[in-house]
């Protein structure tokens, strides 16, 4: 016995396996948000990432749009076409604008959760073990950005802040198979249908789309968008289209697969939106209240 | 400056991992497989042959340090291992010196136990729930071929760049004295 405890490396091995599990179990906890030392880490080398990533991304770009150009025409086509139909969807767009703003005033309603700030950042880094998806942004505390804020390319939804640091923060994509990676949507039909939006199927690349009412009654080219009902999103922003669905495994709920209009792998700039509307005005807020007596 | 250019080539290759690397990604543009990139950890587990123990332990617990802040969502796994295996590994043992074929083997098995290691941490954590065929064929075949042919391409250079790096420091150490 004598000689085990003797052993000096056996002892710093044991210690380190120690600090290892505790690591994780610090790390693992609900609700962290970065500590200084982390800060300070992802911040100087964030620094050095934005420096590189720049250069690089314009590297991408170029071949991309070498690439674009082949099929121009065809494309130049395409948008013609659907030229014609703008004009007429603009008129009747301002036409419902007016109409929507006459009948809230005359509601007397002020905020929606339409009302939203947007600011742009740039990917400076991700993951390059895949076994999250996580990338990283050049804007943090410092520009405004906070934990939970919805997260989206030009073309939907891609995923919401995970972690916030002075100035760079960290998001977690819609495909990352964590199991508190959950997002509340509806899909845009004539009655909402609510659901959550958990994981990504591995093999087909489509998002689970999960907890729908076993009566609602689904159709494939649906279109999903966020709900808004977690607060810190906004209401409508897109998620994707629905391909296929069917009964879970209990026969409760129903289980569709969406296809994510967004493209989750070649991102390089990002917009963050800010819900400007409030959870609850303070007349009616419990916890203010509270506070107050 | 000498003294400091590991840790800044190191560094170099860091970004090139996460950042750049991330977006030229071949599984991105419909390759199935994934390579991984683990330039980082074998150019510390080789420098460990030839510039000691120490230093070659120092420098998986820096560089494991960063990927588990940067990147990762448990924090210590990467710390732990780079630190342990590259502890475990550098034999500074002139055979190992002499043969580069040998110090290329001993990245091998450094990129093979921390690919096991890592993902059975992820496994046990619940982070992921790949089967351990998919695991095989997808993701560790092709990325531990990827980082043996990184570091058998850069070998013969890296090992010239030690030696002179060795050589400089020796002069500068006789004209202090």
């Amino acid at each position: 016995m004598p000689s085990f405890f003797s052993n000096k490396r056996l002892i710093v091995l044991l210690v380190c396996i120690i600090i290892l599990v505790a690591l994780i179990g610090y790390s693992m906890s609900e609700r962290r948000s970065l500590t200084w030392p982390e800060q300070f880490i992802t911040d100087s080398v964030g620094w050095v990432q934005s420096a590189f990533s720049r250069p690089a991304h314009f590297v991408a770009g170029f071949f991309e749009n070498l690439d674009d150009m082949r099929n121009l025409y065809e494309e130049n086509k395409i948008l013609k076409s659907h030229l014609d139909e703008y004009a007429s969807l603009q008129v009747e767009l301002n036409d419902l604008r007016r109409q929507n703003e006459e009948l809230k005033d005359s509601l007397g309603v002020r905020d929606n959760l339409y009302d939203y700030t947007v600011r742009s950042a740039l990917v400076i880094h991700r993951s390059p073990d895949r076994w999250n998806e996580f990338i990283g942004i050049n804007k943090g505390a410092q520009d405004g950005i906070e934990e939970n804020m919805a997260v989206m390319t030009s073309k939907g939804l891609i995923g919401k802040i995970h972690q916030v640091s002075q100035f760079t923060s960290t998001i977690q994509l819609l495909s990352d198979q964590a199991r508190n990676n959950r997002i509340s949507a509806f899909v845009d039909s004539d009655n909402k249908i609510n659901g959550f939006i958990e994981g990504i199927d591995s093999e087909t690349g489509y998002l689970h789309f999960t907890m729908i009412d076993i009566r609602a009654e689904l159709e494939e080219g649906q279109l999903v968008v966020t709900s808004g009902l977690g607060g810190v999103f906004p209401d409508g922003l897109l998620i994707g289209e629905i391909i296929s669905f069917e009964t879970d495994e209990f026969g409760l709920s129903q289980t569709a697969y969406v296809k994510p209009t967004a493209d989750f792998y070649n991102i390089d700039y990002v917009l963050v939106i800010e819900s400007r509307a409030p959870t609850l005005s303070p007349e009616i807020d419990p916890d203010v209240e509270g506070e107050e007596s | 400056m000498i003294r400091y250019s590991l840790f800044i080539a190191l560094f170099v290759l860091f970004i090139a991992e996460g950042t750049v690397y991330q977006i030229f990604a071949p599984d991105f543009r419909g390759f199935d497989y994934l390579l991984l990139p683990r330039w980082v950890f074998v150019v510390i587990i080789f420098a460990g042959i030839y510039r000691g123990r120490a230093m070659a332990t120092l420098y998986g617990i820096v560089f494991g340090v960063m990927y588990d802040v940067i990147f990762s969502s448990v924090l210590g796994v990467y710390t732990f291992a780079m630190g342990l295996i590259a502890y475990l590994l550098s034999i500074t043992h002139p055979f190992l010196q002499r043969n580069l074929l040998v110090g290329i083997f001993t990245c091998f098995t450094a990129v093979v136990v921390l690919e096991y290691f890592v993902y059975g941490i992820m496994l046990l954590l619940g982070f992921t729930t790949i089967p351990h065929e998919e695991f095989f064929y997808i993701r560790f075949l092709p990325t531990v071929a990827m980082n043996v042919g990184f570091i058998a391409v850069i070998a013969y250079p890296l090992r010239k760049w030690f030696y002179y790096l060795r050589q400089k420091q020796e002069e500068q150490s006789k004209f202090n004295s």
